[in-house]
């Protein structure tokens, strides 16, 4: 019983994670044929997309997605710490869920909905031009990369808020309170205490923004400018044009950029210690 | 199918159809009944009548069964080629002039018995053996596919804002454009329609703007690339929802487009929003349906033919033109809406069509290519465009 407990993840993660990746890798080598593909070695996809252009896209697309990431942990761990330290134990996972909320909203709706508020005519031009803070429309929030890393942390700020408030879960309420007591200053208390604690979590909540950035096709192409493209999308169009090798290809390029990330995070981080409060 | 461009003559004939007398009649088509009903994988604008498919329902006296589809051409081989698509419809939707040819070639499409589709004889004379888009119905010279819609696809434009008939390509590339301009977030037709521009207007030598050689690739790309660098572009649209988005809204004055986003954005917008006729040329199109073969082996050869037709009866061809301002692949659509004045816009329907013959007119036109010959070639650059 005890090692069918230990066996049962072990299934999981072979059928649903590493067999995918592997069939993915071995499939970036076959060769590519007018309507599919055929079993082959060829690293033709990968000499593809490391010496084309596809690389810089994918390159200026983890740099977007970093820049959100930053963006939204500016915004959201406040909230994630706020929530932990200041609103009654009894409250907390309640106004944690109005965070979570916007998760329920399908995510094109959330990113379509986010066009008619930033283009030309949309609702923050319409204001500031009505407050007279503005004469011209501000054009550069929208159809640019500025818009893609706008929809970004719209999207995807609850992950941060979340993760954050896990990890915070993890600090025993009377830390701060022994703080408070020495009178350390606001600013030593996040640096000094609550960063390194909550640094687990504040990494997982990174990495889900981070890879959702570099995944999810419909903020470059619906925010993005001329020929905005991220990672998902560069598949997304090697599908389109039938090159499966290629879209494969940059599958296992995402998927061995994310495995790098965790490898890094964990050993930095210990992100089992994510999982301390259920412990 | 070999690539051609549309010419003069195909203009011509085009047009003498769309002009022609001749009103379809009513046919009732004889068979045995197919077991449920016809299952057809199709996108939504190839149904007029109704919201739902019940009037399209009605015309053939046929139940259909409706599967989303999206105008990707690796949908279809994906599902049709490569997965169980043959099982799962009977019939399907599809751009002539190469995906007939695509997937009757891998035996995905079966041919087709035309006798059984009395609305036929009213097709566009440019369908028959000899004519100049026979290829694109035809596999190895057997009829494959069934038009029924077609367009050449040009620019849109605001003219409340802009206060000028465009007749030229070179305003999507014009400085008091700049930053307003738009495009087709997909190489197939945005490099074709540059491609058009630039060869017509004496700016780089092409052969064919819809299968360019790796240099010609090269040399569009480049363009479209120093055009990008200068700001010229808000964005390149993708999906109807986004194409039609920028035009209502006034983010783009000027935008390479499908004719029923102009119409919509025009209607949605109340402004003065017009498809022009650029004097460079065309991407042309039509799109077809064919019979699967799984259709074919679960007896609904003849719930297809009633329903195509339907296709090619006035009935739907007026009402594809006057919804969605496609070209109806069937003659004496003119007449059936002045028999039927209370259904239609008469002035509207006539301008559309004259609208259509005007650019089927334009010797510079290229016939939509889904499969260049050096595909990688367009899409590496492609990818570069991207990244400019």
């Amino acid at each position: 019983m005890g090692k069918a407990l230990f066996l049962a993840p072990i299934v999981f993660m072979t059928l649903f994670f590493a067999l995918p990746l592997a069939l993915t890798v071995v499939w970036s080598v076959f060769e590519r044929t007018m309507f599919w593909m055929e079993p082959g070695f060829t690293l033709f996809a990968y000499e593809n997309f490391f010496f084309s252009a596809r690389l810089e896209n994918f390159l200026s697309s983890m740099w977007h997605s970093s820049i959100s990431v930053v963006v939204a942990f500016i915004f959201g761990f406040p909230v994630a710490v706020f929530v932990r330290r200041r609103i009654p134990q009894v409250a907390q996972h309640r106004v944690i869920l109005l965070f979570i909320l916007p998760f329920m909203v399908s995510e094109i709706i959330r990113i379509f909905a986010l066009r008619p508020v930033l283009q030309r005519t949309g609702l923050v031009n319409n204001v500031l031009l009505e407050l007279g803070v503005i004469t011209e429309p501000i054009t550069v929030i929208l159809y640019t990369p500025l818009g893609v890393i706008i929809g970004e942390v719209l999207s995807f700020l609850p992950f941060i808020v979340f993760a954050g408030f896990l990890a915070m879960e993890a600090v025993p309420k009377y830390i701060f309170e022994i703080c408070d007591d020495l009178g350390a200053p606001r600013h030593r208390v996040f640096i000094d205490v609550i960063l390194p604690l909550a640094a687990p979590g504040i990494f997982a909540g990174a990495v889900f923004i981070f890879v959702n950035g570099l995944g999810v096709a419909l903020l470059p192409n619906i925010l993005g400018g001329p020929g905005a493209v991220n990672a998902g999308l560069i598949a997304t169009q090697a599908i389109a044009a039938l090159d499966f090798p290629l879209a494969m290809a940059v599958s296992a390029i995402m998927m061995t950029t994310l495995l790098g990330l965790l490898y890094i995070g964990h050993r930095l981080f210990d992100l089992t210690r994510i999982l301390s409060p259920i412990n | 199918m070999k690539q051609f461009e549309f010419n003069r003559r195909m203009l011509l004939k085009s047009a003498t159809a769309m002009a022609a007398v001749g009103a379809a009649g009513s046919f009732g088509l004889s068979g045995a009944q197919a077991a449920g009903p016809l299952k057809l994988w199709t996108i939504g604008i190839a149904k007029v009548g109704a919201k739902d498919w019940s009037a399209m329902s009605a015309q053939a006296g046929i139940e259909i069964h409706y599967n989303a589809k999206s105008a990707r051409a690796d949908e279809a081989i994906q599902k049709m080629v490569v997965g169980d698509g043959s099982k799962l419809y009977d019939a399907m939707s599809d751009n002539g002039g190469g995906m007939e040819d695509a997937l009757a070639s891998q035996g995905a499409v079966v041919e087709l018995d035309t006798s059984k589709i009395p609305n036929w004889k009213n097709i566009l004379p440019i369908y028959n053996p000899g004519g100049a888009a026979a290829d694109t119905i035809r596999h190895k010279g057997k009829i494959v596919a069934v038009p029924y819609i077609s367009n050449a696809d040009s620019l849109a434009y605001n003219y409340d804002k802009i206060g000028a008939e465009l007749t030229s390509w070179e305003a999507l590339f014009d400085s008091q454009f700049k930053g307003r301009a738009a495009m087709q977030n997909d190489f197939g037709p945005t490099l074709t329609n540059t491609a058009i521009y630039l060869k017509q207007s004496g700016k780089q030598d092409i052969d064919n703007p819809s299968d360019m050689n790796p240099g010609e690739v090269k040399g569009v790309c480049q363009f479209l690339i120093a055009q990008k660098k200068k700001g010229q572009f808000r964005t390149f649209w993708d999906g109807f929802g986004n194409g039609l988005n920028l035009l209502a809204s006034e983010e783009v004055l000027v935008s390479s487009c499908w004719e029923p986003i102009q119409i919509v954005a025009a209607k949605k917008s109340k402004m003065d929003i017009r498809y022009g006729t650029m004097k460079e040329g065309h991407q042309t199109w039509n799109n077809c349906f064919m019979l699967t073969k799984g259709g074919l082996a679960r007896g609904q050869a003849d719930a297809f033919y009633k329903l195509m037709n339907v296709y090619l009866s006035t009935w739907f061809g007026a009402r594809t033109l006057a919804t969605f301002g496609f070209g109806p692949q069937m003659q004496g659509v003119n007449e059936y809406v002045a028999a039927n004045p209370k259904d239609f816009d008469a002035s509207l329907i006539a301008a559309r069509l004259a609208g259509k013959a005007d650019r089927y007119k334009v010797k510079g036109n290229s016939w939509q290519n889904v499969f260049p010959t050096h595909i990688r070639d367009y899409q590496d650059w492609w990818a570069r465009v991207q990244a400019a």
